[in-house]
C-alpha cells in the first residue's frame, strides 16, 4: 500500500470516526509536499538562501453548526487529529447564534496541476543563483545606491477528502520575483523603481517564466532610466486631476478595494476583529452601481497561468468563471459555500446559487476561509495606454505602490507609487516623484472614464495577500488593463 | 517540547561540530489555541501542535537556512539535512561580509513567564467570557473577536560553543468588537497577558459600556480635514511607537540610508522631550526575550532618551557588515510614561475639542525617508470636548510625520499598559509593547474622512 492510500485510508476512517459522532460534514487536506525557496540579493549580497519544507495534516469538521479544527505535523497522529478537531467543534458548537451549513453536493473526484515546463524548485541551485546575479547585473551602476533582487519559488502536493465523498489531488507551482532599485533623490530622499514578474495568462508558470525577459528580468534598463528620471523630478502637487494606472499599480486597487470588499466572510462580519468588514451588505447585489458602466470585473477569468487558479478549491469546489460587476453593478461576489447558505438565510431570500470556489487555505495548519482567486477588470474599448493619454486633460499616470492604506470597511484608500508621468492636454510632459492619490471607493470607480483594450492588460500577481485569524498569506492573480479616473485627489496636503 | 528533540538536536549540533561545520539549529515548538468569534456565535475554534526546526550553515562569507516542519525522528536526521544546508551554502556565493553566527554567551533557560494554566486554557473558558460579555452588554449588537492562546518553546545551540538557550512562555491575545448591525459602528476592546485569568468579560464590558451611551444617542461626526488635537489611545500608541522605532532605529535601515533617521545621528533631537522608549526586556508588559540575535544575554537599552536619538539595533550580520559591535537588543520596547492622570477625562477637561483615536486602522508609510505614515480612525473613535465624550467620528484619515506627531507632544498618561503586537503568520511569536494608556498630541494632520464608520 502506497503512502497516498494509507493515510488516505486512515483518513477516510476519520471522516468516519467524526460523522458517526453527529458531525454533519468533515473534510482534511494532507499537504505531502508543500516547499518554498526564497532568495534575496541585496546590494549584490545572496542574504536569503532559504527553503522552507513542511508537510501535515489539517482537519475540519462542523458539528451543531460551528466549525472545529486540528493540524498536526505527524502523519502518525491523524486520529486523534480527528478528535481534536472534533472536541474543538463540539465546544464551539455551544455559543451558536447562527448555524453554519454546508448545504449539500454530490462527491467528486479530480486532479490538478498547475501548467508549469520547469518545476522551479528542481532546478540546480547555482543555476538559479547564477541567473539572478545577472538580473542584479541588469540594475548595476554607480548611481543606484541600493539593488533587491527577491524570489519566492513555491510547489505544493495537496490531497483533499471530504464526507460526501470527493477526493481530489493538486500539484500547484509558483514563482514570484521583483527586481528593485533605489537611489537618492535630489532632497536626499530614497527612491526607488521596480519590476514584479507578471503571467502570460495563456502561459506556464514555471521556472521558465523568470528566465522570460519581457515578463520579469528584461527589464532592468527601463527600470534604471525611469529611477534616474524620478530622483531628479519635482513632487507631485496637492490636487485634484485625471489618474491613470498602469497595471503594476491597477492591480493592487482592484485587489484592496474591489477583491477584498466582494469576500462573503467580510460581508456576513465575520472579519470584523482584525482584517475589517465591508462597505457592502446583502442588499446590495442587484441593485449597488459600483463603477461607472464601463466596469465589468470577473472572479476567476478563465487565466490559464495565474497563483489565482488552483482547480479546486479547499472544499472540493471546482474553481468557475463569473461576474462580480455588470457594467458598473455589482451582481455576485467571492464565496464558500457556508457563506453563501447563511447569506441567504439573512437575506431572506437566494442572493447566491453557488459557491465560488473561493475556500482557500495557506497552508495544512490553516483552516480554508473565504479568499480572493483572480479577480479581474475586464479589457475595455477605449484603446492603447496612447489612445488614453491622448484624450486626457490633465491627470498623472501611475505605476508601482510604495505604500497602500484602506479604510476599515474598504470605504476609503490612500496608495503611495513609485512614479508619476504628468499629462497636460494629452501629451506627457514631465516625471513627477512622491505621487500618492485617495478616494472613496464608490465615488472613485464611479469616476472610471477609460478602460484600455486587451493590448493594455495584463495578468500581475499578488504573493502576500494577508487575512483571517490565525493569520493566512495567499497568493492570487489580477487580470488588468490600463485604466482611467477623472477628479482624483493627489498628492499630499501641505 | 520533549527532552528527546533537545537531546537529538544537541547530537545533531556535536557531529556537525565535528565535521567542522558552522552552524546553528533552532527548534521552535507551539500549542496554540484560538477561538473566533463572528455575528455572537464561534465561527472557529482550533488547534494547532506544531514543530520547526530552523537550520543555518555558513562556509566562510556564503550561507544557506532551511526550516522543516514535519517529523524529525534521529540525529542522523537531522544531521543529513545540516549537510544539504552545507551544500546550499556552498552554491551561494561570497558575500562583501562575513555573515556570523550566534555566540550564546551563556547557558540561559528561561520560563519565568510561562504558565501552564494558560497553555492547556480548555475552550469552554473562551466561550463563557465571550457569552458574558454578549449577554451584559446587550444581544441586539452583532460580536466578534479572536482569542488567541497558547505556549511557545524554543531551544537554540550552535557549533560556536557548547551553551544553548532555552525559552518557554504562554501568552494570549484577546479582542472582541461589538457592531450596531444597522448603523454600522464599531466598538473594539482589547486584552493582553501570559497568565490565565488576565483576560476577564468584565473588563471589556466596562470599556463598551464607557462607549454605549454616547453611540447609542449620536450620530456621526465628520471630520473636515485640516489640523487637529489628537488623543491617541495605547493601541495606536503601541503601533505608532514600534513603527517609529523599528523604520528610524534599525541599524541595518539607518546604514542603508532607509531610515527616516538616517540624516540624523545618536545625541540628535528627534521627538519632544517628553519622550523616552527603552528596549527593555525585563517590563512586566512585554513577552521577554533573553537573548540577542548575536547571542548575547539581553539588556535595558535606550532607544529614544528625552526626544533624542539614543542607539540603534545592531542584529549580528549588520553588525559584521557594517564593521559595529552586535547590541544586546530584545526588541522589547518599552515607551516611558509621562505625568497625567490615567482618567482620561481628567486629563482632557482643560482641552476644548480633541479627537480620541483609540487604535489606528492599517497604517503604512507613503514616504519612509521622511517618516512620513498614514492610517485611519476605526473603533471607539470620538469627538471629546472638556473631558467629555460628545460623539462618535467617523472613520478619518490621519496622515502625518513621526517627527510631528512626536514632536508635539502635550500631555502622556502615568498608567502604562501592554500592548500585543503578534501576529500568528506562520507560526506563534509574541511580541508586545509597554506603552503610556494614552497620548495626547497637537496639530494632527487629519486628511480624508468618509461618511461612515
Amino acid at each position: 500500500m502506497s503512502l497516498l492510500e494509507r493515510v488516505g485510508k486512515e483518513i477516510v476512517g476519520g471522516i468516519r470516526m467524526v460523522t458517526g459522532q453527529g458531525a454533519s460534514y468533515a473534510d482534511a487536506r494532507w499537504y505531502s509536499d508543500d516547499s518554498c525557496q526564497q532568495f534575496m540579493i541585496l546590494d549584490g549580497n545572496l542574504e536569503a538562501n532559504d527553503t522552507t519544507v513542511e508537510s501535515g495534516i489539517g482537519v475540519r469538521v462542523l458539528y451543531g453548526g460551528a466549525w472545529g479544527f486540528a493540524a498536526t505535523s505527524r502523519i502518525s497522529d491523524i486520529g486523534s487529529c480527528f478528535s481534536r478537531a472534533m472536541a474543538n467543534a463540539v465546544s464551539a458548537s455551544k455559543l451558536v447564534k447562527v448555524r453554519l451549513d454546508m448545504g449539500s453536493r454530490p462527491g467528486i473526484t479530480g486532479e490538478y496541476s498547475s501548467p508549469f515546463e520547469i518545476d522551479p524548485i528542481e532546478v540546480d541551485l547555482s543555476e538559479k543563483v547564477d541567473f539572478l546575479r545577472s538580473v542584479d547585473s541588469s540594475i548595476t551602476e554607480d548611481w543606484i545606491a541600493r539593488r533587491l533582487i527577491r524570489v519566492q519559488l513555491q510547489r505544493l502536493v495537496i490531497h483533499f477528502w471530504n464526507s460526501e465523498g470527493t477526493e481530489t489531488s493538486r500539484t500547484l507551482v509558483n514563482a514570484f520575483a521583483h527586481l528593485t532599485a533605489m537611489a537618492p533623490d535630489i532632497d536626499g530622499q530614497m527612491q526607488r523603481r521596480s519590476k514584479t514578474l507578471h503571467c502570460r495568462p495563456d502561459g506556464t508558470r514555471g521556472w521558465e517564466m523568470l528566465t522570460d525577459p519581457e515578463l520579469w528580468s528584461g527589464h532592468g534598463e527601463r527600470v534604471r532610466k525611469e529611477l534616474q528620471q524620478v530622483v531628479g523630478a519635482p513632487e507631485l502637487e496637492f490636487g485634484r486631476r485625471s489618474v491613470i494606472l498602469l497595471p503594476g499599480q491597477g492591480h493592487l486597487q482592484v485587489h484592496e478595494t474591489i477583491g477584498h470588499p466582494l469576500e462573503l466572510d467580510r460581508i456576513l462580519g465575520y472579519e470584523l476583529s482584525y482584517a475589517g468588514g465591508s462597505f457592502v451588505d446583502l442588499d446590495s447585489f442587484g441593485t449597488l452601481q459600483y463603477g461607472s458602466p464601463r466596469l465589468n470585473v470577473s472572479a476567476y477569468g478563465s487565466i490559464r497561468n495565474s497563483p489565482g487558479t488552483f482547480g479546486f478549491d479547499d472544499e472540493g469546489t471546482p474553481e468557475r468563471d463569473y461576474m462580480l460587476i455588470e457594467n458598473g453593478l455589482l451582481v455576485n461576489c467571492l464565496t464558500s459555500r457556508a457563506m453563501i447558505s447563511e447569506a441567504n438565510q439573512r437575506a431572506g431570500r437566494q442572493v447566491f446559487t453557488e459557491s465560488g470556489g473561493a475556500s482557500r487555505s495557506t497552508a495544512f495548519y490553516r483552516a480554508p476561509i473565504d479568499r480572493m482567486t483572480n479577480v479581474n477588470i475586464l479589457p475595455g474599448n477605449d484603446g492603447s495606454l496612447d489612445d488614453i493619454i491622448a484624450s486626457t486633460e490633465d491627470g498623472i499616470i501611475v505605476d508601482n505602490p510604495t505604500s497602500w492604506s484602506i479604510g476599515s470597511n474598504r470605504e476609503h484608500f490612500h496608495f503611495g507609487c513609485e512614479i508619476a508621468w504628468e499629462v497636460k492636454k494629452g501629451q506627457v510632459t514631465r516625471v513627477l516623484r512622491n505621487p500618492s492619490y485617495q478616494g472613496h471607493t464608490l465615488e472613485f470607480y464611479n469616476s472610471l472614464s477609460a478602460v484600455g483594450d486587451r493590448s493594455t492588460w495584463t495578468v500581475e500577481q499578488v504573493e502576500n495577500c494577508g487575512k483571517g485569524e490565525p493569520n493566512q498569506v495567499m497568493e492570487l492573480g489580477h487580470g488588468v488593463p490600463v485604466v482611467r479616473f477623472d477628479d482624483v485627489i493627489t498628492g499630499e496636503r501641505r | 517540547m520533549t527532552g528527546e528533540i533537545r537531546k537529538m538536536v544537541m547530537e545533531a549540533r556535536d557531529r556537525a561540530a565535528e565535521a567542522g561545520m558552522d552552524a546553528s539549529i533552532e527548534v521552535h515548538h507551539e500549542n496554540s489555541h484560538l477561538m473566533r468569534i463572528g455575528n455572537s456565535s464561534v465561527s472557529l475554534n482550533t488547534s494547532e501542535e506544531l514543530t520547526r526546526f530552523d537550520i543555518e550553515v555558513i562556509k566562510g562569507r556564503r550561507r544557506g537556512t532551511h526550516t522543516l516542519l514535519g517529523e524529525v525522528d534521529s540525529a542522523d536526521e537531522l544531521f543529513r539535512i545540516m549537510q544539504e544546508v552545507a551544500e546550499k551554502a556552498e552554491c551561494s556565493g561570497e558575500m562583501d561580509y562575513a555573515p556570523v553566527l550566534p555566540v550564546i554567551s551563556r547557558t540561559l533557560d528561561q520560563s519565568s513567564q510561562y504558565d501552564p494554566e494558560l497553555e492547556k486554557l480548555d475552550p469552554s473558558v473562551k466561550e463563557a467570557v465571550y457569552s458574558e460579555i454578549i449577554r451584559s452588554c446587550g444581544e441586539e449588537y452583532d460580536y466578534s473577536g479572536a482569542w488567541s492562546s497558547g505556549s511557545v518553546e524554543t531551544f537554540v545551540v550552535t557549533t560556536a560553543g557548547r551553551n544553548s538557550s532555552r525559552t518557554l512562555l504562554t501568552d494570549q491575545q484577546f479582542t472582541c468588537v461589538l457592531k450596531h448591525p444597522k448603523r454600522k459602528w464599531e466598538l473594539a476592546h482589547w486584552q493582553t497577558g501570559w497568565k490565565a485569568g488576565a483576560v476577564t468579560a468584565g473588563n471589556t464590558v466596562e470599556n463598551f459600556s464607557s462607549f454605549l451611551p454616547v453611540y447609542e444617542r449620536n450620530e456621526g461626526f465628520r471630520v473636515e480635514p485640516g489640523r487637529y488635537k489628537v488623543v491617541f489611545g495605547s493601541q495606536a500608541l503601541g503601533e505608532l511607537t514600534g513603527m517609529a522605532v523599528w523604520t528610524g532605529c534599525h541599524g541595518r535601515a539607518w546604514e542603508m540610508k532607509t531610515a527616516w533617521t538616517s540624516s540624523k545621528k545618536p545625541g540628535d533631537k528627534v521627538f519632544h522631550e517628553s519622550i523616552t522608549v527603552l528596549d527593555d526586556p525585563s517590563s512586566e508588559n512585554v513577552f521577554s526575550s533573553p537573548m540577542s540575535d548575536s547571542g548575547l544575554p539581553t539588556e535595558t537599552i535606550p532607544m529614544i532618551s528625552g526626544g533624542k536619538l539614543s542607539s540603534l539595533m545592531y542584529d549580528r550580520n549588520t553588525a559584521s557588515k557594517y564593521g559595529k559591535e552586535p547590541t544586546a537588543s530584545a526588541g522589547c520596547l518599552s515607551m516611558l510614561p509621562g505625568e497625567g492622570p490615567a482618567d482620561l477625562s481628567e486629563a482632557l477637561k482643560d482641552h476644548d475639542m480633541v479627537l480620541y483615536i483609540p487604535a489606528i486602522h492599517y497604517m503604512n508609510l507613503p514616504n519612509m525617508s521622511r517618516g512620513i505614515f498614514t492610517g485611519s480612525s476605526r473603533f471607539s473613535a470620538v469627538l471629546m470636548k472638556n473631558g467629555r465624550v460628545v460623539s462618535p467620528i467617523f472613520s478619518s484619515r490621519v496622515t502625518d510625520s513621526f517627527e510631528r506627531v512626536f514632536g508635539n507632544v502635550l500631555g502622556l498618561s502615568s498608567e502604562t499598559v501592554s500592548v500585543n503586537t503578534s501576529n500568528t503568520y506562520g507560526r506563534r511569536s509574541p511580541s508586545a509593547l509597554s506603552v503610556p494608556s494614552w497620548i495626547l498630541v497637537d496639530d494632527v494632520k487629519i486628511t480624508d474622512c468618509a461618511d461612515s464608520f
